[in-house]
């Protein structure tokens, strides 16, 4: 028992709960306003987008690198299903799967000049971000877009509300989130219980070790990107619902905050480790830091500032960290000759 | 043993990649002037590229010296940002000729000390740079915004000469980044400094056993980047009369892709500052040729950008392959 | 029942032009533990790719226990019972020992998903084959190497294991846990495992080894059972040279000059208490194994390691070695354990890596450094140590490790330094250039220079110093010199 809670604290996703705890504490001091229903429902709902995509950062930083181009993939994979749904009167499903569809195929382009030519990840999936934002705005020249009927009839789907009876305000959690959690038990699921799971990581973890145990590498790295792509799209069509429009302007930029919230949550840059606990622990530090300055009682202006802080201090402790483990001389005695 | 050993001749600041990009860029002026050669081919225009050019040019020389040295700076387009808005708070209150010297003052020793944040953050705490300078860029959008009260920041007067004047015709910008890219060009190629971020960029390891001042190295070079990005910021100002904290944010793709395509290897440790300069040129070029169509809606130009960088990097592939085979 | 476990004839392997294998032959009798010997680039590791099934040789036959092959793959290799444990292990640092030890096996069995009961009682299954006592859920990357390799063999004996190919395993172990390496082979041994060992360290090979065959360019030169093979018939068809033993060193007198460094009850982590002193013209030996504070020592004498104790002098004038910078400045110059990683700046040029710590001598006013300066200061030393290049404008990974060495030991000496340390100074260098760069160390110690050689070869530090000091657990164990400095006793202490 011991043993397990030493290399449970050890862990930086411990850290980062205990910092979560810590803010809760004090803006619920400061404002009485945090641990209220609707605040802790907005929070859950303001988490669903950026945690899908953190699904996406999770899995090419383990297997690969950067990947910066989820949220255009989604932005341009939600926008021709919209259109094709509006065009068609298609239902739900049918606008889901075209959106994956395509996110897929983008990801093959992704995954094509990774694999192929072993080119840097994030110079790759800059430039795949880049052609998806020129084929968005400058062949489809796309605006804001109504949804298709059957799909808004989902987005306006609660799955719960709350009603804050003190302030009267109130909150919903939209269906996505049923999305959401699918999502992360897939996820969960195959990347602990399958061997294509496993590979991700061990492939994450030392590549010639990978090909030597028999591990199909190309075609693993390849399918992280396709699937990434797809649910970068499934991302895509949630933040449509949950906006009941389709905006493609609100996209672009996402993909920054996601990438730090994924290593506050432990995931290393350099491949091989990181967890969806993690992930799930670090979006929601940063949404909760994002939604709740003004609980704090510092203005909205200051958001930026505090957030860049909390990304600086959690990367240089992560990245001491990190020397100290990978480094035995660092102000240790060795003894045994 | 055969002791003949091959001098090389003084080697210009010109590889291969370069050399390359210098005939691209002919085969586009020409291609352009032959086919839109009224519209294309006058002072105007020109000048109008070299203006527009210059901002984004100066970052992605910031940026090309980050990546040389094995790193990046994702933060290069709001310590322009930064600088801008401070350079024009200063040029709000004083319109005399001190207080417009020194909002410029101001806004690169702003620049400069940015870069020498990130520097230290990357050198000093070990963040990796894409971390480090994806928070700064944070906290300096932040500042900007508590700075600038959230609004644009406008300022009107003598400082507009910056960007308007023209020496010889040639637009006062353009000028500044040819003087940019030339100190830089001879601070790369032909200095201690230079020479000692190529090998930091190339293994910092390595490069702390040969006795390389490794945390100086990699400080100097981000406070550079923060320097250009200064005077980027303070162009940009004088540009466009205003400045505000999220002005530019496709800049910061568009300064890596100019870098790439300028032959920068994004690992470390290659590439050269003439290479940047050249692909900066071709892409305003470009860009300014097709909004000669006006089919072609400014969109695109993400479109093409983006395959561009696609196509040049398996482009540069090729060629290395195949001269490999021929060497073998 | 086949006598020879494994037996391969005339094979021959090119890579493009590149004749890699001649044409070589193999027998391994069963039960028996065979030595792989030669030096770089004499085909070990493509024989070992071959005999793996991971390369098809152009010609040639394979034959494992009797049966012969005409296209063997990894599958069908695995299948005979050839396993090769990688001087890098194969494993995966993010993972645990469990998955480690079971991952290979369940990917070979194609299955998809992913039991955690069965991935337990393969792991526990493999440890118990060689009683490793080891935690099944640490991630691997913390344990230390001796545990990682362990991991790997253990791996290796899950899959029915008749032959074992180890390349170069003693490569990161103490004493301590070769000794332990070792007595496990010996066990496999009596379980009738048969073992080739691919090994350059003398003494190893002898104490191992029951036969052993020695490559050379891709072809063989002599294969003997181990009580034929004698250390000048060992060097001599590793080498194809006879080597005239370098002529025995008159012990200098040092009585009444300056030492030109001199070190007291220097403390660092990693080390204490170390004092000794060191005079211009001789050469001292650091001699000690992994994990004796030899390597920190250099360290901390070089600026790299802060000292948090004890006192340094160079050349009489007591100074503080805060950087590299400051070593440099007092004439301090060290040629690095990890030449690939710490010595060597690989994709550039030659000339760059023999200027790079020169630079400063070499540029003008405003820091302005003229290339061809460098490539002038690059020529001089090239030709002087005998690089063997045609083009220093090449980069320096297309050199072989001696050579790359002595780009290295060139680049140390262009600083001019008054002391230079080197660490491990032949580790995978050729017998040729180790001989070249020994000879280098002796005439520079004649003209005056301090050299340090801090090394865990007992036969190099008894060679070529002139004095030795041992160190063991992070202390000076002791001290030898003279005719008392030779193998027997330097191995002796520092075990």
């Amino acid at each position: 028992m011991n043993k397990k809670v030493k290399s449970m604290v050890k862990q930086t996703e411990f850290y980062v709960l205990c910092i979560i705890i810590a803010f809760a504490v004090i803006i619920q001091i400061r404002s009485g306003q945090f641990l209220t229903s609707n605040n802790l429902m907005d929070l859950v709902r303001s988490m669903i987008v950026p945690g899908i995509y953190a699904i996406c950062a999770l899995l090419s930083f383990v297997s690969t690198g950067a990947d910066v181009s989820f949220p255009l993939i989604a932005a341009l994979s939600a926008y021709v299903s919209v259109v094709l749904g509006n065009k068609w009167n298609l239902g739900v499903v049918p606008i889901f799967l075209i959106a994956i569809l395509l996110g897929c195929l983008i990801g093959c382009i992704n995954g094509f000049f990774i694999v192929k030519y072993r080119f840097n990840s994030l110079i790759v999936t800059l430039g795949t971000s880049s052609i998806c934002s020129g084929i968005l705005f400058g062949t489809f020249e796309a605006g804001r877009t109504e949804l298709p009927e059957k799909l808004y009839t989902v987005s306006k789907v609660n799955i719960a509300t709350v009603k804050n009876s003190a302030t009267g305000l109130g909150s919903a959690l939209p269906s996505t989130f049923v999305i959401m959690v699918a999502l992360y038990v897939i996820a969960y699921l195959v990347l602990n219980y399958t061997m294509i799971g496993r590979s991700v990581y061990a492939l994450g973890g030392d590549e010639v070790s990978a090909q030597r145990a028999g591990i199909a590498v190309e075609k693993v790295r390849f399918g992280v990107f396709v699937v990434n792509g797809g649910i970068a799209a499934i991302a895509g069509l949630c933040y449509a619902m949950m906006s009941y429009f389709y905006m493609p302007n609100e996209y672009a930029g996402a993909e920054m905050l996601v990438i730090a919230a994924v290593i506050l949550g432990g995931t290393r840059m350099t491949g091989g480790v990181g967890t969806l606990r993690g992930c799930l622990l670090g979006t929601f530090l940063l949404t909760m830091v994002s939604n709740s300055l003004i609980l704090f009682g510092i203005s909205v202006y200051w958001e930026k500032v505090v957030i860049g802080a909390i990304i600086i201090v959690g990367t240089a402790i992560s990245a001491i960290q990190a020397r100290n483990a990978g480094n035995p001389f660092a102000g240790k005695k060795k003894k045994e000759a | 043993m055969d002791k003949m050993m091959k001098m090389k001749k003084k080697s210009l600041p010109f590889d291969e990649n370069v050399r390359r990009l210098f005939v691209i860029l002919v085969v586009l002026l020409l291609v352009t002037g032959i086919t839109k050669s009224t519209a294309f081919v006058n002072l105007g225009n020109f000048q109008s590229i070299g203006k527009q050019l210059t901002e984004y040019g100066l970052m992605s020389l910031g940026m090309g010296i980050c990546m040389i040295s094995g790193g990046i700076d994702l933060s290069t387009v709001y310590v322009a940002n930064l600088s801008g808005i401070c350079a024009g708070l200063i040029f709000q209150s004083s319109n005399t000729g001190a207080g417009v010297l020194a909002g410029c003052v101001v806004a690169i020793l702003v620049g400069a000390l940015c870069g020498a944040f990130n520097g230290m953050l990357i050198s000093c705490f070990h963040i990796p740079p894409m971390l480090a300078t994806l928070g700064s860029y944070e906290l300096f959008m932040g500042i900007s915004v508590v700075l600038s009260g959230g609004s644009t920041v406008s300022v009107n007067g003598e400082i507009e000469l910056l960007s308007s004047l023209a020496i010889l015709n040639i637009p006062l910008p353009f000028i500044i980044f040819l003087i940019c890219t030339a100190v830089l060009a001879v601070i790369m190629g032909r200095t201690k400094f230079g020479s000692r971020t190529y090998l930091v960029g190339t293994s910092e390891k390595a490069a702390r056993f040969a006795g390389i001042h490794v945390k100086a190295t990699i400080i100097k070079c981000y406070l550079i980047s923060g320097m250009l990005a200064g005077i980027a910021g303070l162009i940009s100002l004088s540009r466009l009369n205003s400045a505000k904290a999220d002005f530019g944010t496709s800049y910061t793709m568009q300064t890596i892709l100019v870098a790439v395509l300028g032959g920068i290897n994004p690992n470390g440790g290659a590439g050269k500052i003439p290479g940047i300069a050249f692909s900066v040129i071709i892409l305003q070029v470009l860009s300014s040729y097709l909004n000669q169509f006006p089919a072609i809606s400014n969109y695109y130009r993400d479109l093409i950008w983006g395959a561009a960088l696609l196509l040049v990097l398996v482009f540069n592939v090729e060629i290395s392959r195949r001269a490999a085979k021929k060497k073998a | 029942m086949a006598e020879n476990m494994l037996c391969v004839k005339n094979i021959k392997k090119s890579f493009g032009g590149v004749h890699a294998l001649k044409g070589v032959d193999l027998t391994i009798k069963k039960g028996e533990t065979h030595c792989l010997a030669g030096e770089n680039g004499c085909g070990k590791s493509t024989i070992i790719k071959v005999i793996s099934g991971f390369y098809q040789p152009d010609e040639g036959t394979i034959e494992i226990d009797g049966k012969s092959y005409e296209n063997l793959t990894t599958s069908d290799a695995i299948a005979a019972g050839i396993q090769v444990i990688y001087q890098d292990f194969s494993i995966f640092p993010n993972l645990t020992v469990m998955e480690n030890l079971a991952f290979n096996q369940v990917l070979a069995e194609k299955k998809k998903f992913v039991n955690k009961k069965e991935f337990r009682k393969i792991a526990e299954e493999a440890v118990k084959k060689i009683n490793f006592d080891v935690d099944l859920d640490a991630r691997v990357e913390s344990l230390p190497v001796a545990d990682k390799q362990l991991i790997a063999i253990s791996r290796a004996l899950l899959h029915n294991a008749k032959l074992i190919i180890m390349d170069e395993p003693t490569t990161a172990l103490t004493r301590k846990e070769v000794t332990r390496l070792f007595d496990i082979i010996a066990e496999l041994k009596k379980e009738g495992m048969t073992v080739l060992f691919v090994s350059h360290k003398l003494d190893e090979v002898f104490e191992i080894s029951d036969s052993i065959t020695v490559l050379r360019s891709g072809e063989n030169v002599h294969s003997c059972p181990i009580h034929e093979m004698t250390e000048e018939k060992f060097t001599y068809y590793m080498t194809g040279r006879n080597f005239d033993a370098i002529p025995q060193k008159e012990v200098p007198d040092f009585e009444g000059k300056e030492p030109m460094l001199k070190v007291q009850d220097l403390s660092a982590p990693g080390f204490e208490n170390v004092s000794f002193e060191l005079h211009g013209g001789e050469v001292l030996g650091i001699a000690g194994q992994l994990g004796s504070g030899r390597t920190e020592l250099s360290l901390a004498l070089y600026g790299m390691l802060k000292p948090y104790g004890g006192t340094i002098w160079i050349d009489g004038s007591e100074v503080k070695l805060n950087s590299v910078a400051d070593a440099q400045k007092m004439g301090i110059a060290l040629v690095p354990e990890d030449r690939l990683t710490e010595g060597l700046f690989l994709p550039q040029p030659i000339y760059k890596n023999i200027a790079v710590a020169s630079m400063d001598s070499l540029a003008g006013k405003g820091g302005f450094l003229k290339e061809s300066s460098e490539l002038e200061l690059s020529q001089g030393w090239v030709e002087d140590i005998g690089v063997a290049t045609k083009d220093h404008t090449l980069p320096v990974m297309t050199l072989s490790g001696g050579n790359q060495q002595k780009v290295v030991l060139a680049r140390c000496l262009a600083t001019n330094p008054k002391v230079l340390i080197l660490n491990g100074p032949t580790v995978g260098v050729d017998i040729g250039a180790k001989y070249d760069i020994h000879q280098l160390l002796r005439s520079l110690a004649g003209q005056g220079m301090a050299i340090l050689v801090v090394s865990d070869d007992v036969a190099e530090v008894a060679a070529l110093c002139d004095r030795a000091i041992i160190m063991k657990g992070g202390r000076v164990a002791g001290e030898l010199d003279g005719a008392d400095l030779n193998d027997e006793n330097l191995y002796g202490a520092t075990v």
